[in-house]
C-alpha cells in the first residue's frame, strides 16, 4: 500500500514537475519583460495561444512539424514587433507608477482585442499532435509529453542563464534591469534592448504554449488562465527575479498538480491563488522593489 | 436653501433619470439596458471613490458582487428571512473583505500595483470557490432568483416589470452620488487628496492614512456588495459566470475611465455610453470583444482625462474667453 502511494506521488511529481516548468517558462516572460520596461504584460497568455493555432494552421499547408513550429514562432514574433514598435513606444513614454498601471490596461486591452479576433477564426479546441502515449519505467508510468516538458524546458533554462551570463546582449539586459540610468551611460541603448527582450519573452511565452497544447487541447479562452498563472508565478517570484520566477513556477505548478490529483481542481485553484495572496502581503517589499 | 451647482446637478440627475421609464419604457428590452446603466453606474461610482480618489485599484468588483449577491440569497434561503433583511449581511461582508483587503495593503505598503494583482488573485480565488462549492451555491449551473417580492407591487404599476426595480437601483444610486457629495466635500476629500498627492507627507500633517484608506475601502465595498443582489434580480438567476472579471471589472473600469475619474457624473456618462454602444455590438458578435480592447487601449493610451473633465474644461475655456472679450469691449 505504501508502496503504491510512493509510486504514484512520484508519478504526480513528475507532472507537476512538467507545470511547473510551463509555470516557469510563462512567468518568465512576466518577469523579463516588467524588469526591463516596468509593463506587466497580460497580453502574454494571447501570444502563447497564438503560437499554437499558428501552428497548428501551418500544418495543414506544410507537410513538416519542424517548419510549422518554426513558423508558428516566427508569426508571432512579427506579432509581437509590432506590438513593441507602436503599443509599447506609446506606453513607454509615460514614467513610473503611472507607466506601470497604463502598461497592465494597454495589455489587457490587446489581449481582450486579439480574443475576440481569434475567436472568429479558432473557436474550437487546438493540439500540437504528440502521439507518443505513456511510458512505463520500471513499473512506474510516466506520461511521455510530461518528461518532453521537462526536458526541453530544461534545455531552455540552460539556454537562457548562458544568454544571460555569457552574451554581450545578455550582460546588457541585466545592466538595464539594474540601473536604467547607469546602462545608458555605458553606451547601451534600453529600448532596443527592451525590444529584444520582448521578442525574446514572447518567444519563451510561444514555446510554453506549444508544449502546455501537446498535454492538454488549448481554445481561445486558455490565453487568459495562462496569462493570469504567468503573473502570478512572477509576482509570487519578486516579479524582477529572474531564479526567483523559476523556483516559484516549479513550487507552484507542484503544489498544483498535487492539490489537483488529492483534493479536486477547484481546490487546487483556490490554493494557488491564496498562496499567492499571501506571498504578495507577507513580502511585499520584495515584490515593490 | 442654498443650492450650489453641484447639488443642483444631483437633483436634474435624479428628476431627468426618474423620469425616464414613463418616457423610454416601451418595452423589456430598453428598462433593462435602463436598469443595467443604473446598477453599472453605482459600481463605476464606488471604483470612483476607491481608486480615483485614494489610488487603491480593485480588480475584484466581480467577486466583491458575488460576495454581497450570494450571502444574501444563501441566507435568505437558510434562514428563511426575506433578502431585504439578508441584503444588509451581505452588503457588510463585502464592505468588509474591501475595508481588510485596503488595511493590510497599506500596512504593508503595497503598491498600486500590488494591490491590483493581489485582488485579481481574490477575484479568480472567489469564481473558482462558488463554482467549486456547488452543494450551497448550486455551482456552474447557478439557481433561479426572484426573491425581492416585487411581483405584486409590478402588477399594480403601469409599465414594463423592471420599472419597480429600475427606481430601486435609481434610489441606490442617488444614495451612492449623495454619499459621494458628502465625501469630496468633508474631511474624507481633503484628507483623500492629500494623501494621493503624498502619502508620507499627508501622515506628518497628521492624516491616519491607513484609516482613511480602509474607510475609502469599505465603502467602495459596501456600495458593490449592494447594489449586487439587484443585478441577480434583474437576471433572475445567480450563477458564477455574470461575476466574472471579463463581465464585471473591465466593464467598470473602461466606463469610469471613459466617463472621467474623480468626477460625480463621470461613472454615469461612462455607463450609458459603453453599455449603449455594448448593446447595438451584441449582434455583431465577437466584434464586441474587438472593440472593447480597442476602446480599452485607446482611451488609456489617448483619453485618460475621460469626456466629463473633457466637457468642463471646453466649457471653462469658452467662458474665459467670453469674458476677456467682454473685458475688452469695456475698456
Amino acid at each position: 500500500m505504501a508502496q503504491i502511494l510512493a509510486a504514484s506521488t512520484l508519478e504526480i511529481l513528475v507532472d507537476g514537475l512538467a507545470r511547473g516548468v510551463l509555470f516557469a517558462l510563462l512567468g518568465l516572460g512576466i518577469t523579463l519583460v516588467f524588469g526591463l520596461g516596468g509593463v506587466l504584460n497580460l497580453a502574454i497568455g494571447v501570444f502563447a495561444v497564438m503560437a499554437v493555432l499558428a501552428t497548428v494552421t501551418l500544418l495543414g499547408i506544410v507537410n513538416s512539424i519542424v517548419a510549422a513550429i518554426i513558423g508558428g514562432l516566427l508569426v508571432i514574433l512579427l506579432i509581437a514587433l509590432v506590438v513593441d514598435r507602436t503599443l509599447f513606444s506609446l506606453v513607454y513614454q509615460s514614467e513610473g507608477s503611472e507607466r506601470e498601471l497604463l502598461g497592465i490596461f494597454v495589455t489587457l486591452g490587446l489581449a481582450t482585442f486579439l480574443d475576440g479576433l481569434l475567436y472568429m477564426h479558432f473557436p474550437s479546441g487546438y493540439s500540437i499532435p504528440w502521439r507518443v502515449g505513456a511510458i512505463n519505467v520500471g513499473g512506474l508510468v510516466f506520461q511521455s509529453s510530461s518528461l518532453l516538458i521537462i526536458g526541453v524546458g530544461i534545455v531552455l533554462f540552460i539556454a537562457f542563464y548562458a544568454f544571460l551570463e555569457r552574451t554581450y546582449l545578455g550582460s546588457a539586459t541585466r545592466t538595464v534591469m539594474q540601473d536604467e540610468t547607469g546602462a545608458l551611460l555605458c553606451g547601451i541603448n534600453p529600448r532596443r534592448i527592451r525590444t529584444l527582450v520582448f521578442l525574446l519573452s514572447v518567444l519563451i511565452a510561444g514555446i510554453a504554449g506549444m508544449l502546455y497544447s501537446i498535454a492538454y487541447t488549448i481554445n481561445v479562452s486558455a490565453e487568459f488562465t495562462l496569462g493570469i498563472y504567468a503573473v502570478l508565478v512572477s509576482v509570487v517570484g519578486g516579479v524582477t527575479n529572474v531564479t526567483g520566477t523559476i523556483a516559484a513556477g516549479l513550487f507552484l505548478g507542484v503544489l498544483f498538480t498535487f492539490s489537483n490529483a488529492w483534493i479536486g481542481s477547484f481546490v487546487a485553484n483556490i490554493i494557488v491563488f491564496l498562496v499567492t495572496v499571501a506571498v504578495l502581503i507577507t513580502k511585499a517589499e520584495v515584490v515593490s522593489a | 436653501m442654498n443650492w450650489n451647482w453641484e447639488q443642483a446637478r444631483i437633483a436634474i440627475v435624479t428628476v431627468l433619470l426618474a423620469l425616464i421609464p414613463p418616457v423610454l419604457f416601451m418595452n423589456s428590452y430598453v428598462s433593462r439596458l435602463f436598469t443595467l446603466i443604473i446598477i453599472f453606474a453605482v459600481m463605476a461610482m464606488a471604483l470612483n471613490i476607491v481608486f480615483g480618489h485614494t489610488d487603491q485599484l480593485f480588480l475584484f468588483s466581480g467577486a466583491l458582487m458575488g460576495t454581497g449577491s450570494y450571502t444574501t440569497v444563501l441566507l435568505a434561503q437558510w434562514l428563511g428571512i426575506t433578502p431585504w433583511i439578508s441584503l444588509l449581511a451581505g452588503a457588510l461582508l463585502a464592505g468588509f473583505v474591501g475595508a481588510l483587503v485596503c488595511y493590510v495593503a497599506t500596512r504593508q505598503n503595497l503598491s498600486v500595483l500590488v494591490i491590483a494583482i493581489l485582488t485579481l488573485a481574490l477575484q479568480l480565488a472567489f469564481i473558482q470557490f462558488v463554482s467549486g462549492a456547488s452543494s450551497i451555491t448550486g455551482g456552474s449551473t447557478g439557481q433561479v432568483f426572484v426573491g425581492f417580492g416585487l411581483e405584486g407591487i409590478a402588477d399594480s404599476i403601469p409599465g414594463p416589470e423592471l420599472t419597480i426595480l429600475y427606481y430601486i437601483v435609481l434610489t441606490v444610486f442617488v444614495a451612492t452620488m449623495l454619499v459621494y457629495y458628502y465625501i469630496t466635500h468633508s474631511k474624507y476629500g481633503l484628507a483623500f487628496d492629500a494623501l494621493r498627492q503624498d502619502e508620507l507627507a499627508a501622515e506628518s500633517v497628521g492624516i491616519d492614512v491607513v484609516r482613511y484608506k480602509t474607510i475609502a475601502g469599505f465603502t467602495a465595498a459596501f456600495i458593490i456588495g449592494f447594489i449586487g443582489p439587484f443585478y441577480v434580480q434583474m437576471n433572475t438567476y445567480i450563477q458564477p459566470s455574470i461575476f466574472g472579471f471579463g463581465s464585471i471589472d473591465v466593464l467598470v473600469l473602461i466606463m469610469l475611465i471613459l466617463g472621467s475619474l474623480r468626477t460625480l457624473l463621470g461613472p454615469l456618462v461612462g455607463s450609458v455610453i459603453l453599455l449603449y454602444v455594448n448593446q447595438q455590438l451584441q449582434s455583431a458578435g465577437q466584434w464586441s470583444t474587438v472593440i472593447l480592447g480597442l476602446l480599452l487601449m485607446f482611451l488609456f493610451l489617448f483619453f485618460r482625462q475621460g469626456i466629463v473633465t473633457y466637457v468642463s474644461t471646453l466649457i471653462e475655456e469658452r467662458t474665459d474667453i467670453g469674458e476677456r472679450i467682454r473685458s475688452l469691449g469695456s475698456s
